[in-house]
């Protein structure tokens, strides 16, 4: 059977476009999405609280929608994200010792609700023979604003199996924390603001009809406020906490690796996902992600998946201080904390013609447990959580 | 591990993985295109699962720039 040559051609750039797709610039056609999700965290039991009582924690209701289209040429991407997100409950304030030196926490008196507002906008054009991705975004909140932008960039070597691809960003945040520098709060700051530069290469190669590969580097750098000014630190030798305080820079690398694979007999792809990071605060981390792409049919998609994640503490951390650091530095945060953490889930597609219906359910558990090397003190405020979300997506 | 040490491991396997492809003919792609053998096949989803790991926890990084907000709590 033949076929005309261009049409051929086309077909063949489509399918390696799909095989070795990247994020944001994929082609694709009109499209438009929207996702909810819900996401609780479980409340803070009575024996992990300084008042022997349980605490509500926080949730989220997610409302993102995205259109994606080719207004201009067929080959050129753009994708518009506008996201709102409705967050209330309390978090974890500071901790401090409890019976027997036992770490307690301490959780924010208030109940928090907040709202946050992001528009994202990317745009894909082909030029000089490379795909080019142009990105920018704006984050609102009460009390933070973000702006952010980016330029990616991948090449295929014509009757290559590799792509190579990176990018570069930047983001800079203000900080107007609530009630900063009040009389209640005299220790939080006022006005705060940051910096971050991003950047990541990698290159993805097919290694056979059933599997392609793809190992990328990243390197990111934050300056300016990098504490967190609704969280204070315990200190013993004064009987009271003190501002958050890390230090005011703080540079990452990461590498990650991904294989899939596919299984024609079972009509299924086997992703696994693995990343190693390590940062200039001494956290060292490992993520290991596993899942089963289940195609049922012609129109369902099943994908249950795991997750594995473990982190060493930074250098400044200690759940609470008997006295004073020489570097000044104190924080208690879990995030910065040694642990471990486990998360199952379970994602269903359904394609009715142009529509496509989804939904999906999550549950995370932290844990010293789960960590890769022994956790001498378990913070007391590490996260369990669960989110359900729902889609609703469709083709023109 | 050393931050230098991780960096030349990288660009060395970096360097190896350009010269390990296959040489799979362009009508043998088929099972590449399949859904669930892109990088990203859940664009959305990845994007908000990727928004609370980072608001949860320490390290951060991948084959994406990101965004913003805040995830402070």
């Amino acid at each position: 059977m033949t076929q005309p040559k261009n049409k051929m051609r086309a077909s063949l750039s489509a399918l390696t476009a799909a095989a070795l797709a990247l994020p944001g610039i994929a082609k694709a056609e009109v499209q438009t999405d929207y996702l909810f999700s819900h996401y609780q965290e479980s409340d803070l039991p009575g024996n992990r609280s300084a008042s022997g009582q349980g605490s509500e924690r926080y949730k989220v209701d997610t409302h993102l929608f995205r259109l994606a289209g080719t207004p201009i040429a067929a080959d050129q991407v753009a994708q518009l994200d506008v996201t709102y997100e409705a967050m209330s409950g309390a978090s974890p304030w500071w901790v401090q010792p409890g019976a027997n030196g036992k770490p307690v926490q301490v959780m924010s008196g208030a109940s928090i609700s907040e709202n946050r507002v992001a528009v994202d906008v990317s745009y894909g054009i082909p030029l000089a023979g490379l795909d080019w991705g142009l990105r920018a975004g704006y984050s609102s909140e009460n009390d933070y604003k973000s702006v952010h932008g980016g330029v990616e960039v991948q090449y295929t070597p014509e009757h290559k199996m590799y792509t190579v691809s990176g990018g570069i960003g930047y983001s800079s945040d203000k900080l107007d924390p609530t009630d900063g520098g009040s009389a209640q709060y005299p220790t939080r700051i006022s006005h705060a603001s940051k910096n971050t530069v991003t950047g990541y290469g990698g290159v993805s190669w097919v290694l056979s009809a059933q599997t392609t590969a793809q190992v990328s580097m990243s390197l990111s750098r934050d300056s300016g406020f990098l504490s967190d000014p609704y969280k204070q630190a315990y200190i013993i030798a004064i009987a009271s906490p003190v501002a958050d305080s890390r230090p005011d820079g703080r540079q990452t690398f990461a590498v990650t690796g991904k294989l899939r694979h596919y299984i024609p007999s079972l009509g299924a792809a086997l992703r696994a996902d693995a990343r190693y990071y390590h940062g200039d605060w001494s956290i060292e981390s490992h993520t290991v992600d596993l899942s089963w792409d289940q195609t049922i049919g012609d129109t369902w998609r099943v994908t249950p998946g795991v997750r594995w994640y473990s982190q060493s503490q930074a250098f400044f951390y200690q759940p609470y201080y008997a006295d004073f650091r020489t570097d000044g530095f104190a924080s208690s945060d879990y995030r910065l904390s040694p642990y471990g953490a486990i998360a199952g889930r379970v994602d269903v597609r359904k394609v009715l013609g142009k529509w496509e219906l989804g939904g999906g359910v999550e549950y995370y558990d932290a844990s010293a447990n789960y960590a890769i090397k022994n956790v001498g003190i378990e913070n007391p405020g590490l996260v369990q959580y669960w989110s359900a979300n729902l889609r609703l997506s469709r083709r023109f | 591990m050393k931050m230098n040490n991780v960096l030349k491991m990288s660009v060395a396997l970096l360097m190896l993985a350009l010269t390990g492809c296959a040489n799979v003919q362009p009508w043998q792609r088929g099972d590449l295109a399949k859904p669930g053998m892109a990088f990203e096949s859940d664009q959305l989803l990845t994007t908000y699962r990727q928004h609370i790991a980072v608001s949860k926890e320490a390290a951060s990084g991948d084959t994406t720039l990101g965004g913003g907000g805040c995830g402070c709590n």
